[in-house]
């Protein structure tokens, strides 16, 4: 137990900001981090050693979060936009942004126009970003991962990058 | 540029595409402004993401988060308890034969006060004294089917100096 505890210490970090950026809720990270270390005590010996401990504790927190999220969503009613979102075709209409929304920004206000920007988005897109920005997933891997065919995972990460880009650029015109 | 070529240029900025696919998509993007312009727009976003997780910590400190999980490892990890058995239990026993004979106490109860109250709006009996013979008493029980008389004095055809009184049935 001891040096599970130890594993706990080491990785917590990294398993809560995963959670953190699916979620985009502090309490709720929290608690799906905790529920995920009692699972990975319980899956230890599981655990080949095919990946690294992380990478097997991200894995596990991500299908939590995902899981939670989609019964987030059966609960709560669709929406038009999230509809037209699905079906992708919103993210051709929109306009190039030709300047970099980002550029000359400290970090901290980055951080802050890119975490409301990341909570606009639908969990989908949000999830689907987040796997290739931060996991490094190729299309293949996320698509397994959520459950859909490798064209979605392509539509969704596409219409994530072009809404990103869009709120970015209006966060910057409000200045 | 239709949907395709978008999705196509997306996918070989990811480096999702064969190197003959590249190729083709980087000529393309040399001569098309559009294309190119969408590209820069795709690696803007992809920049400002990148990063943006370093320094992000679990707000809560590192014993206080152990103790929450190892509170539910154990709790996870205690035996279920015993189910209960498919019999009746001894109480459940004693409830199931009390019940019935609860009621049937109430119905022996509450015909016991009916029969009494009926008993006590008439005279069990009837008592008479004989204007011609004031120290006799008759008393009839209709119920019982039974006659007292009671005589307060010896009667005159009894043995005299026997004053104590007597009853006949």
């Amino acid at each position: 137990m001891a040096a599970f505890e130890e594993l706990v210490a080491r990785h917590r970090d990294k398993v809560y900001a995963r959670a953190y950026s699916m979620m985009r809720n502090e309490e709720e990270a929290i608690d799906l981090s905790q529920e995920a270390w009692v699972k990975g005590w319980q899956r230890l010996r599981q655990f080949q050693g095919e990946s690294s401990f992380g990478t097997w504790m991200t894995r596990i927190i991500i299908n939590l979060c995902l899981d939670q999220l989609r019964k987030q969503k059966r609960q709560r009613t669709e929406s038009i936009e999230a509809m037209d979102e699905e079906s992708g075709g919103v993210e051709r209409q929109m306009p190039v942004v030709t300047v970099n929304p980002t550029a000359g920004l400290e970090r901290q206000e980055l951080r802050g126009r890119i975490d409301r920007a990341l909570g606009q988005l639908s969990y989908e897109h949000r999830t689907a970003l987040v796997l290739h920005e931060f996991e490094q997933m190729e299309y293949k891997e996320i698509a397994k991962t959520m459950g859909c065919s490798i064209g979605t995972v392509m539509s969704r990460l596409f219409y994530a990058r072009r809404k990103l880009a869009a709120l970015l650029a209006d966060l910057k015109k409000q200045d | 540029m239709d949907y395709r070529a978008q999705l196509k240029l997306q996918a070989f900025l990811d480096r999702e595409l064969s190197e003959a696919e590249a190729k083709e998509v980087a000529a393309w993007l040399s001569r098309d402004q559009e294309a190119a312009a969408l590209a820069a727009e795709l690696r803007h976003t992809h920049e400002a993401l990148a990063g943006l997780e370093t320094g992000v910590s679990l707000p809560e400190s590192r014993e206080f988060f152990w103790s929450k999980i190892e509170r539910d490892i154990h709790r996870a990890e205690a035996p279920a308890p015993l189910p209960r058995p498919a019999g009746l239990t001894f109480i459940g026993r004693l409830r199931r034969l009390l019940v019935p004979a609860s009621a049937v106490a109430l119905v022996a109860l509450a015909g016991l006060v009916v029969t009494r109250q009926e008993g006590s709006s008439r005279l069990p009996g009837d008592v008479e004294t004989a204007l011609s013979d004031p120290g006799a008493f008759t008393y009839r029980d209709y119920n019982a089917g039974t006659t007292l008389v009671w005589l307060s004095y010896p009667a005159e055809n009894e043995l005299a100096g026997e004053d104590e009184a007597s009853t006949v049935e």
